[in-house]
């Protein structure tokens, strides 16, 4: 797993700019699927046929970035965000964009209180000292991700853009897992989810399936001076009541629960406030679509070092395998 | 039917947003003793259908939402406390000291904590209090509390429905089961006049969480027209005059962009034609209902809004004028008869009918 792992998450793949992450995507599964197309948006779609019921998986394949906005005479870059960057999280990371150029973020000097910290107060620096030599590399409207490899230590995958590759190596996992299947299953690799969930809504409305599932990252409740939330690293796949989007349809939160409990899969049940998945932009597509989420537990959501379970990761694959083949 | 009597069967109802399936059935029930056909779909709309007496009648679709604010449970703390987060828009400072039901395995009585103000400090008392500051107290020992009540299990505000010597009924749920009722009495009117438009009368879901009801619900009926039913801001001491309405002094039907103005200008008239009141509720963006959802529909659906003043929103004493409901209803059906209303192409905004 470690190594699929670190092969999704260390593809470019910025919202909007899916076009690498999804080749590397499309070979792993090519073959083993009976359909596998890409639709208008950059949503890659696998379809294994059957003639039960239609159910949709989806894993946003996008992550989160910087897109440089103007370049000063002296060669720096100035950025902007895409998606939920923080600015605290990106001071002194290294950013890489499509071309394979890298970039070190760095703030203004005077700069004094941390809380004053923002992008317009921050800069990228490629290393060279004028505008033309930048221009050489990176234009206004360039992405960069964020820079940083993948480990396995004490049980746990530690990586940037876990937020989802891990969510497309449950799907990549369970499409090799399946043989023959009785229902019809449509593995959706979605794009531009960290912009606002753009991807999903117009794959399912293509789609229409009975059911969908959103397999997507979640935070947890179990750092130091944390906020409370009843979700551990290590608990179990996480079955999605609430988040900030949507509320889980019972027929898909209800089965998944007994589905759980039934094979003794460990699970967690996740309540959350705000921020919401690729759930969020399904159900409300074509007249409705019950949906709901299966999610990983994950630390430091939207940092370099975002840290999953293994054992998490393992009990995601049980239980949605056990989904996708419940004839009930 | 007795306006006040539906309306507390009504407000007795436990649906709250995103849980509304047990409750489906009770709605479906009452709306099915006036209707041709009445069914519940995937995300629990409940859709009443009566029939219209011409091919050349519209599609006319009426929605009120049956869900009602309330709270879910997102963890446990010692000595039988539940951690809270919310369903819907709710008013924290209105929920201390509430009595609630948690709807766990079992139905579970509970108190949400307040701090007494002798121990709060110089600094709490003058902030409003916070959801995360907020614990059910629920009393049962931690084990049995684990077992009946699960991370994610809803709770409503207990609260009585109480008929108050003016006209006007208090208590929880009457936003917005009261535009619930109002579809209910327009369908028992709409029994005894001749339509020629077929009539889908909606109680939809999860208003209050994204409107997730309304956007389902257009999108499968596809309407001409759409009419909400929805709550606005009744008058009360101190506040803002444009934007709260007088009581029992006729329903305030929504004006701005959020609306279709030809079709706004004919329910208005036609209201002037009947003798039934009404009031102008401007609305210069989205409204916060249900039309702001159902007006972008597929390709697009003019819609107008009928509301019902209400005083002290999303709290467990929400408060109405019953005559406003009984108006509501009476406006409501006449318009979707279409018997003096001219429903026609150029209801389209960009058509000069003046
Ligand atoms: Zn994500």
């Amino acid at each position: 797993m470690i190594e699929l792992v670190r092969e999704l998450a260390g593809t470019y793949g910025p919202s909007g700019r899916e076009d690498e992450i999804r080749g590397v995507i499309r070979k792993k599964i090519s073959g083993k699927v009976d359909e596998l197309y890409t639709d208008t948006l950059g949503n890659l779609i696998a379809v294994k046929k059957g003639n039960g019921k239609r159910i949709m998986l989806a894993a946003h394949m996008d992550e989160i970035g910087v897109v440089a906005t103007y370049i000063e005479e002296n060669g720096f870059i100035r950025f902007s965000n895409i998606g939920g960057v923080s600015p605290v999280f990106s001071l002194g990371q290294r950013v890489r964009f499509a071309n394979g150029v890298c970039g070190c973020v760095c703030y203004e000097e005077k700069l004094k209180e941390p809380k004053d910290l923002n992008f317009s107060k921050m800069f990228i620096d490629i290393g060279t000292n004028s505008r033309e030599r930048t221009m050489e590399y990176v234009s206004p409207g360039d992405i960069a991700v964020f820079e940083a490899g993948t480990i396995e230590q004490n049980g746990r995958y530690i990586s940037k853009a876990l937020d989802d590759r891990i969510g497309c190596a449950v799907l990549i996992e369970l499409i090799g897992q399946l043989n023959e299947v009785k229902n019809e299953i449509a593995f959706v690799f979605t794009v531009q989810e960290e912009v606002g969930l753009r991807g999903a809504g117009t794959a399912a409305y293509a789609i229409k399936p009975d059911l969908a599932v959103a397999v997507d990252v979640t935070n947890t409740g179990d750092t130091p001076g944390c906020n409370p939330l009843s979700i551990e690293l290590g608990k179990g796949a996480a079955v999605m009541i609430k988040d900030g989007r949507t509320i889980s349809h019972p027929l898909v939160k209800n089965k998944l629960i007994d589905l759980a409990k039934r094979f003794d899969i460990q699970y967690q049940l996740e309540v959350i406030e705000k921020g919401g998945n690729d759930a969020g932009s399904i159900h409300t597509t074509a007249g409705g679509i019950p949906s709901g989420g299966v999610s990983i537990p994950c630390r430091y959501m939207h940092s370099p070092c975002e840290m999953v379970d293994a054992g998490d990761v393992k009990n995601v694959v049980k239980l949605l395998k056990a989904f996708i083949q419940s004839e009930d | 039917m007795r306006t006040d009597t539906l309306l507390e069967q009504l407000c007795k109802i436990n649906a709250i947003a995103g849980f509304e399936a047990s409750a489906s059935n009770e709605i479906k029930e009452i709306f099915g003793r006036y209707c041709d056909k009445v069914w519940v779909d995937t995300f629990y709309n409940v859709i009443g259908y009566k029939k219209g007496s011409s091919k050349n009648g519209k599609k006319i679709m009426i929605t009120a939402h049956y869900d009602q604010i309330g709270l879910i449970v997102t963890g446990y703390e010692k000595n039988g406390f539940l951690r809270v987060s919310n369903l819907g828009g709710v008013d924290t400072k209105a929920l201390l000291a509430r009595e609630v039901t948690v709807h766990g395995k079992k139905d579970v009585f509970g108190v949400i904590g307040a701090k007494p103000p002798h121990l709060l400090s110089g600094d709490e008392m003058k902030k409003n209090v916070k959801l995360t500051d907020l614990f059910i107290d629920t009393g049962l020992p931690d084990e049995e509390l684990k077992e009946t009540v699960a991370v994610g299990d809803p709770v409503s505000i207990n609260s009585q429905f109480v008929r108050m010597v003016n006209g006007c009924a208090a208590g929880r749920n009457l936003d917005n089961r009261c535009g619930v009722a109002a579809c209910v009495l327009a369908l028992e009117k709409l029994k005894n006049i001749e339509h020629e438009n077929d009539v889908y009368v909606i109680a939809t879901v999860q208003e209050e969480a994204g409107l997730i009801g309304a956007i389902s619900s257009s999108y499968n009926i596809e309407p001409d027209i759409a009419v909400v039913i929805d709550v606005c801001h009744g008058d009360m001491p101190e506040a803002d005059k444009a934007s709260t309405f007088t009581l029992g002094k006729g329903v305030p039907v929504g004006v701005g962009p959020a609306f279709n103005k030809n079709v706004t200008q004919q329910l208005l008239k036609l209201a002037d034609q009947e003798g039934i009141p009404t009031q102008l509720c401007v609305e210069a963006g989205d409204p916060g209902t249900e039309a702001w959802a159902i007006q972008v529909s597929g390709m697009g659906i003019a819609v107008v809004e009928v509301c019902i003043p209400l005083r002290y929103m999303h709290t467990g004493a929400e408060l109405v004028n019953l005559e406003d409901v009984d108006t509501a209803a009476a406006l409501v059906s006449k318009f979707a008869a279409g018997r003096t209303v001219r429903l026609s192409k150029e209801d389209a905004d960009d058509t000069d009918t003046d």
